[in-house]
C-alpha cells in the first residue's frame, strides 16, 4: 500500500511534467493544424542548453528559463523557415507529418556529434526530502509541481482573458473566418509558436531534471507520452491535454510501481491504443482523431 | 571488386527493392503512411529465423527465443511473409478503421518505437536486445555457404522474389482494383460515395504490403544470419520513405529506382567513406552515420519542396475512349 502512496506522489510530479509538454504540443496542433513530431527533439535540445549552462556553474533554474527561451526561438524558426513555407505550398497534413518527422531526425542527428552518446545529468542535488502527509518528495519535485500549476493557470488566463488568447481560439476554430474578421492570424500563429515553444523548452528541462539523466534518444520517449496525453484529452484541446496528463501521469507511475518502470512508455502506448479504439476523438474533443467529414 | 562484394550489393538491392515496392503500394498508391513498415519486415525476419532454427537449447543454450522448428527452405520464407500479413490484421483493425490519415501515421510511428522497446526488454521472447544469431542460411546443408556457388544461388532466389513481388504489385496497381485504390487516395469520401469500401481496401493493401515486407525480412535474415532490435529502429522506415519520395510516389519503376538510389546508394557511400581511413576518423565518433541521417532528412525535405512527384512521376492515366 505504501508503494502506491509513493507512486501517487511520483504521479503528481510526472503529470506536471507531461502537462507542461502536452499543453504546448496540443496547442500547436489545435491552432496551427501542425502535428509537430519534432517536439520531443526540441525538448531534448532545450534540455542540453540548460545542461551546458549548468555545467558552466549556472543554477539549473536559470538554465530552465534559458531552455524555455531556446525552445521558444527554435520552434518559432522551425515554423518560419520549414513548416510554414511547406504549408503555404499546400502540402497536405500527411505531407506535413513526413516533413516534421524528417526534421526530428535531422535535429537528433545534428545534435548527436555535438553532445555525444553518453547520458548526462544536471548538477542539482534535489534539495532534500519534504514530507507532506504520507507523500515524500524532494524540494525540486515540489517546485516542478508548482511550476506546472502556475503555468496551467497562466494558459487558462491567456486563453480566457487576453485578446491574444481569444484570437488564438478564433484561429483554431476557423482560421479563414478569423482572418476575415480582422484577426491577424499570421501574427497569432507566430505567437502560438513562441508560447508553445517556450512550454516545450521548459518541459524539456523539467523532464530531464525529473528523469535524473538524459540522452538524445529520450526525444522519442517524451513524444510518445505527450501524444498519449494529448490524444487521450482530445487533440488540439489544451484543457483535454491537462486531463490527459493527469491520467497518463498517474497510470504510468502506478504501473511502474505494480509492474516495471521499464514499461512506462508501453503503458502510455496501451492507453493510446485504447483511446484510439474506444474513443478516437478523445475525452473532450468533438472530432479529434476521427476521420474528417469532407 | 570481388564476387562476394558484388553478390552482397545485389542481394541488398533486391531486398530494398522488394521493401520499396511494398511500401509504395501502401504509401504511394493507397495513401497509407505506414511508419511502422520496418516492424513488418522485422516480424518476417524473426518468424523466418525461429522457423528455420533449432530449439534454443541447441548451441549450448546461449540465446533464448521461442519456437525453433528446423523447417526446411522455403517454409521459413513463406512463414515470414505470412507473419507479416498476420501482424497487419490487428494493427490495421486498430489503426485503419476510424482514424484520420495523419493520426494513422502517428499511431504507426508510435507502434514502431514501442514494438522495438518491448522486444528489446523481453529477453526470453526473441533474444531481447542481443537478438538472434546463427540463423541458418537457406539450404545450407545442400550448398556450403560462403562459396561462390552459394552467392549465385542466393542472388537467384532473391531475384525470383523480386520478380514475384513486382508481379503482384504491378497487377494490383494496373487493375480496376488499383484504380479504386488511387480514387480512395485522392478523395476518400468520393470513392466511398461510389460504393468503394475504404476500410476494406486499406486493410487488403495493408495485409498484402505486410506480407511482402515480411518476405523481404525473411530474405535479409537468411543472408545476414542475425537479427536484433538495433537493426529495425524506426528511422530505418524513414530511409524507405525517402526512397519512395525520391523515386516517385505511386510509380513501381520509381520505387525500384528509389531503392537503388537511396538505401543502396547511401550504404555504398558510407562504406566507401568508412574504408577511407582519414575520412573514417574525421570528427567525433559516429559523425559520419549522424550526417548520413541528416542527409536523408534533407533529401526528403528537398524533394518534397522542389520535386514532390519524384524522379519518375506517377503516370497520368487517361481513358482513351473518354468524351471530348
Amino acid at each position: 500500500m505504501n508503494l502506491f502512496v509513493a507512486a501517487f506522489g511520483f504521479g503528481l510530479v510526472s503529470m506536471s511534467v507531461i502537462a507542461i509538454a502536452a499543453v504546448g504540443f496540443t496547442m500547436q496542433f489545435g491552432i496551427t493544424n501542425m502535428i509537430n513530431l519534432a517536439y520531443g527533439e526540441v525538448m531534448v535540445s532545450s534540455a542540453y542548453v540548460a545542461y551546458y549552462l549548468n555545467k558552466a556553474g549556472i543554477s539549473v533554474w536559470i538554465g530552465m528559463v534559458a531552455g524555455a527561451l531556446f525552445g521558444s526561438v527554435f520552434s518559432f524558426l522551425l515554423n518560419r523557415f520549414i513548416y510554414a513555407p511547406f504549408m503555404r505550398r499546400g502540402t497536405a497534413n500527411l505531407g506535413m507529418v513526413i516533413v516534421s518527422l524528417a526534421v526530428s531526425l535531422m535535429i537528433a542527428n545534428l545534435l548527436l556529434p555535438i553532445v555525444g552518446y553518453y547520458p548526462v545529468s544536471y548538477q542539482e542535488d534535489g534539495g532534500g526530502l519534504i514530507r507532506l502527509g504520507p507523500i515524500a518528495l524532494t524540494r525540486d519535485q515540489f517546485i516542478v509541481i508548482g511550476i506546472a500549476v502556475v503555468l496551467m493557470l497562466a494558459i487558462h488566463a491567456l486563453l480566457t482573458y487576453t485578446r491574444l488568447g481569444k484570437a488564438m481560439r478564433a484561429t483554431a476554430a476557423n482560421a479563414t473566418l478569423a482572418r476575415n474578421c480582422g484577426i491577424p492570424t499570421g501574427r497569432v500563429i507566430d505567437g502560438v509558436w513562441l508560447i508553445t515553444g517556450a512550454l516545450c523548452g521548459l518541459a524539456g528541462v523539467v523532464a530531464a531534471l525529473n528523469a535524473g539523466s538524459f540522452v538524445i534518444g529520450n526525444g522519442a520517449a517524451f513524444l510518445i507520452t505527450i501524444l498519449a496525453a494529448a490524444v487521450l484529452g482530445g487533440a488540439g484541446q489544451p484543457y483535454g491535454a491537462m486531463i490527459g496528463a493527469v491520467l497518463i501521469g498517474l497510470i504510468t507511475e502506478f504501473s511502474a510501481a505494480a509492474w516495471s518502470p521499464q514499461y512506462k512508455e508501453v503503458v502510455a502506448f496501451a492507453v493510446l491504443v485504447l483511446v484510439m479504439v474506444l474513443r478516437p476523438q478523445g475525452l473532450l474533443a468533438k472530432r479529434g482523431a476521427l476521420a474528417a467529414a469532407g | 571488386m570481388n564476387t562476394y562484394y558484388a553478390a552482397n550489393l545485389l542481394i541488398y538491392a533486391g531486398i530494398d527493392i522488394i521493401a520499396c515496392l511494398a511500401l509504395n503500394l501502401q504509401f504511394g498508391v493507397t495513401g497509407i503512411v505506414n511508419f511502422s513498415f520496418i516492424v513488418f519486415q522485422s516480424v518476417g525476419a524473426y518468424a523466418a529465423a525461429v522457423l528455420s532454427m533449432p530449439p534454443d537449447t541447441a548451441n549450448g543454450g546461449f540465446q533464448h527465443y521461442i519456437g525453433g522448428y528446423e523447417l526446411p527452405f522455403p517454409i521459413p520464407w513463406i512463414g515470414g511473409a505470412i507473419a507479416g500479413g498476420l501482424l497487419a490484421i490487428p494493427v490495421g483493425l486498430v489503426v485503419l478503421r476510424k482514424l484520420r490519415s495523419d493520426y494513422q501515421a502517428i499511431a504507426l510511428l508510435v507502434l514502431s518505437v514501442i514494438a522495438n522497446t518491448v522486444i528489446t526488454n523481453a529477453d526470453k521472447f526473441l533474444g531481447g536486445a542481443a537478438g538472434i544469431a546463427l540463423v541458418p542460411a537457406p539450404l545450407q546443408d545442400q550448398i556450403t555457404p560462403n562459396t561462390e556457388t552459394y552467392q549465385y544461388f542466393y542472388i537467384g532466389i532473391t531475384a525470383v522474389c523480386v520478380a514475384l513481388a513486382f508481379l503482384v504489385v504491378h497487377r494490383v496497381v494496373n487493375s480496376p482494383y488499383g484504380r479504386s485504390l488511387r480514387a480512395m487516395r485522392e478523395r476518400e469520401i468520393a470513392a466511398a460515395a461510389i460504393g468503394k469500401n475504404p476500410v476494406q481496401l486499406k486493410m487488403a493493401i495493408f495485409i498484402v504490403g505486410g506480407m511482402i515486407a515480411g518476405l523481404s525480412g525473411a530474405i535479409l535474415v537468411g543472408f545476414i544470419n542475425v537479427w536484433a532490435p538495433s537493426v529495425w529502429l524506426y528511422p530505418e522506415t524513414i530511409i524507405l520513405f525517402a526512397a519512395i519520395i525520391v523515386g516517385g510516389r505511386g510509380n513501381n519503376i520509381g520505387a525500384i529506382l528509389g531503392a537503388l538510389l537511396v538505401p543502396v546508394g547511401f550504404e555504398e557511400v558510407t562504406r566507401l567513406l568508412n574504408s577511407n581511413g582519414s575520412l573514417a576518423n574525421f570528427g567525433p565518433p559516429g559523425l559520419l552515420s549522424a550526417l548520413q541521417w541528416v542527409a536523408i532528412g534533407l533529401l526528403i525535405l528537398g524533394f518534397l519542396w522542389f520535386r514532390p512527384q519524384g524522379v519518375r512521376p506517377e503516370p497520368r492515366r487517361v481513358f482513351e475512349g473518354g468524351v471530348e
